[in-house]
């Protein structure tokens, strides 16, 4: 009797989930709509042609090569600059990890000026040492790619590092290992086993860069299949090609992820009762100079780019700019696309972290949340373009063509947002369901009400996850180059047809104006969605 | 001699030791909190204390951790889960790990002190609690720094392998001629070991002297409070 009651109350509590359970549904079935669409309506008698010419092998080849090196560089440098920002305390260190965390987050197109003022041909470095930098083409994509990346790179290790029991440093301590056998013995033990998710991770952006390939690449012999399939589509008008492209970027993508996780190690905590104190092992000229020098560098490679942009505010190319009616409409526009987008995002978001954690804390249905987490971060392997593509053609079929590409912008802006907005709510939703559920269960509150009871405790997240989402749909030059025109010109588009026609000082004089929206838009987002004083968890 | 005259300060906990260590093996007794580990942590060159710190007329004070006469086997996390058995004990004579022959031939007598000569290729997570300790005991042989801490090393094993490992050490402190510094939550393994016994309150040495006095503490108030009325501790012990 008591089995077949709670069974009935099981199948209740699921009935509550429905709107949740839709919006998955949505999400799942849109993505899955658009690609089919790429399936169908790629003329299948034409792929044979397009798979034995050389042109998409060579942008294959391409595309994975700058991954590759873009990767692989990225996590080299990474290491050294980890370790030493683990292993010496300087002034600045703080804003120096700040800094790493904006310049994963800065607008694309905003960095990507940044290097063009530089290191183009009238760049700083020409300016000041006469070296003209090849910047167009290979070297100016991995440029690029570094100053994304690396920062990310750093902070995956970062976390790595932090697995490692402190009790390991107080026997290095004791034992008088010297830098290079800390580093031997203790970090890379621990390095190593973040390297695979690491390499997949930025490996996977930079094998879809899009705006950087588009800006820097220089050419057809430099593009990717990501530039390839917008070029496809947006210059070729050949939807047989961008389709083939597209898939061909899926199976890529995805195989690389599936190959690498494959070989990857378990991540795990130690059992170490010691809490955080840091040691001073022993120290050497040397090792300072290395680990310095690896800070250099990396200050090197991020800050010019910052200072860069934001030269041109004592001009009068700045004042005159923001009098300039078309970046005030691009604002808008930018506006129209990521406040929806964002909305969008973070709904999709709670919908999710709704169901997972419902089936999370329930043995039968764990793997429900699973499938859900996964399907939530699968966007990552199929890049926005090749959505946006998919959906391009649906729309087609029904006879929209590109001037109602807004509503595809804002849809695939909102799904990419996703993984970031699930990080960010995942946590404390997690926790709430752990610890009250019972309580909950117990008072019989759900639905509404309850959200209302958890608001105070999850609204920081959530303000959080909007905050991110709002980032990411303001800055995106994805799908917006696709569907863009001048009836639909966000800023980060302008900026590209700036920067496209050499005006860079108007350039960055936009892009200033396109930070100062984001830095506002973010705290705003995060002052009236997150309330000024959070309750503690 | 272990000359130790140093004042520590953390918080709302103020701390002066002042006592002077033979040779051969003494018991720190004391309430949790009072401040043992805290001497042991000094010695050890863990933390930074005020004062003066000298062993045999050298000072101590100051110099780091590894530089000083000491070894020091901390309650957990004395392996490296990394390392194999042998290389656990093989970067205490160098940080390397890369030994000569002599060298090895060290690491093997270490091992066969310790009983563990069948593990030298397992991973500390293969090991048993008392394995494991034995492997750190094993390293601090190979080390042969003349003072050894131990900060309740063996508090997680059960009684016949505390009173074993315990006899070890006592025997090794002897072969050795070790000064070596023991914290223990047990009166009765004080009695068990011999030597000296050392009671900690609120940061001062309290009662220095012969484990005897354990018998004797009627005459003591200190060791008397710190035992309680029915002195179970020493008399079951």
């Amino acid at each position: 009797m008591r089995i077949e009651l709670s069974a009935l109350s099981l199948s209740l509590s699921q009935w509550r989930l429905l709107p949740a359970f839709c919006l998955i549904l949505v999400f799942t079935l849109i993505g899955a709509a658009s690609l089919a669409a790429l399936l169908f309506y790629g003329e299948a008698d034409r792929w044979g042609s397009y798979l034995s010419s050389t042109y998409l092998w060579r942008v294959v080849r391409f595309s994975l090569w700058q991954a590759l090196l873009s990767s692989v560089l990225s996590i080299g440098f990474a290491i050294p600059i980890a370790s030493a920002l683990m292993r010496r305390q300087f002034f600045g260190r703080d804003t120096l990890f700040q800094l790493f965390a904006v310049s994963m987050v800065v607008p694309s197109i905003v960095a990507i000026l940044g290097i063009v003022i530089v290191y183009g041909r009238s760049g700083w470095i020409n300016s000041w040492i006469g070296v003209e930098v090849p910047l167009y083409g290979l070297l100016g994509i991995l440029l690029a790619h570094l100053f994304f990346n690396l920062p990310l790179a750093v902070r995956l290790l970062v976390q790595a590092h932090g697995l490692i029991p402190q009790a390991q440093w107080r026997l290095a301590l004791q034992l008088g290992f010297s830098r290079w056998q800390a580093f031997k013995t203790i970090e890379w033990h621990y390095i190593r086993k973040a390297l695979p998710g690491a390499f997949v991770l930025i490996f996977m952006l930079c094998f879809s860069s899009f705006a950087v390939v588009l800006s820097l690449g220089g050419g057809p012999k430099s593009s990717t299949l990501e530039v390839a399939i917008y070029q496809a589509l947006r210059f070729d008008f050949d939807v047989s090609k961008a389709s083939v492209l597209s898939l061909l970027q899926v199976l890529i993508c995805s195989s690389v992820a599936l190959l690498i996780y494959r070989f990857s190690l378990p991540l795990k905590q130690d059992n170490s009762v010691l809490t955080l104190t840091s040691y001073r092992l022993k120290d050497s000229f040397w090792s300072r100079l290395f680990d310095y020098g690896a800070i250099a560098f990396a200050l090197l490679l991020i800050i010019p780019p910052f200072i860069a942009i934001l030269e041109p505010v004592y001009s009068k190319v700045f004042w005159q700019t923001l009098q300039d009616k078309k970046m005030w409409m691009a604002v808008g526009v930018s506006l129209k696309i990521a406040i929806p987008a964002a909305i969008l995002s973070v709904t999709l978001g709670i919908g999710f972290v709704f169901v997972a954690r419902y089936a999370y804390f329930r043995p039968q249905l764990v793997w429900l949340a699973k499938l859900v987490e996964h399907l939530g971060s699968s966007i990552l392997m199929i890049p926005g373009l090749v959505i946006a593509t998919g959906l391009f053609l649906i729309f087609r079929q029904i006879g929209w063509g590109f001037d109602q590409g807004y509503w595809i912008v804002v849809w695939v802006n909102g799904m990419m947002a996703l993984p970031f907005v699930l990080r960010a709510l995942v946590p404390v939703f997690y926790q709430q369901e752990k610890r009250y559920r019972m309580l909950y269960a117990s008072l019989g509150i759900w639905g509404w009400p309850r959200f209302l009871l958890e608001w105070p405790v999850v609204r920081g997240s959530i303000s959080q996850a909007f905050g991110y989402a709002l980032l990411l749909c303001l800055g995106d030059m994805g799908v917006i180059a696709l569907f863009g025109s001048s009836g639909l010109m966000s800023l980060p588009l302008y900026l590209f047809q700036l920067i496209g026609s050499y005006r860079l000082e108007q350039g960055s004089s936009v892009a200033v104006v396109l930070v100062i929206l984001c830095v506002l838009l973010f705290v705003l987002s995060t002052r009236i969605i997150g309330g000024v004083s959070r309750v503690k968890h | 001699m272990l000359n130790i005259d140093l004042t520590y300060s953390w918080a709302s906990f103020s701390a002066h030791y002042q006592v002077n260590i033979t040779k051969g093996l003494t018991t720190l007794l004391g309430g949790s909190g009072e401040g043992k580990s805290t001497l042991l942590q000094l010695v050890g060159g863990f933390i930074e204390g005020d004062g003066k710190l000298t062993f045999e007329d050298d000072n101590l004070q100051g110099m780091p951790p590894y530089n000083r006469p000491i070894t020091t086997l901390f309650q957990s996390d004395n392996l490296f889960p990394q390392l194999t058995v042998w290389q656990n004990i093989a970067i205490g004579l160098h940080p390397s790990g890369k030994l000569t022959d002599k060298e090895r031939s060290t690491v093997e007598w270490a091992l066969s002190k310790t009983q563990l000569k069948e593990q030298l290729d397992k991973f500390p997570d293969m090991l048993s609690g008392g394995q494991a300790q034995r492997v750190a005991l094993a390293r601090a042989l190979v080390r042969k720094r003349p003072i050894l801490l131990l900060d309740e090393p063996f508090s997680a094993l059960d009684p016949n392998l505390r009173e074993e490992m315990l006899l070890l050490v006592a025997d090794l402190t002897h072969d050795l001629g070790l000064t070596t510094l023991l914290i223990s939550h047990h009166p009765h393994e004080a009695k068990l070991a011999g030597g000296n016994i050392m009671l900690i309150k609120s940061g001062k040495v309290q009662v220095h002297g012969d484990v005897s006095l354990l018998e004797e503490y009627d005459s003591i108030p200190a060791l008397a409070g710190y035992l309680g009325p029915n002195k179970l501790s020493v008399e079951l012990g």
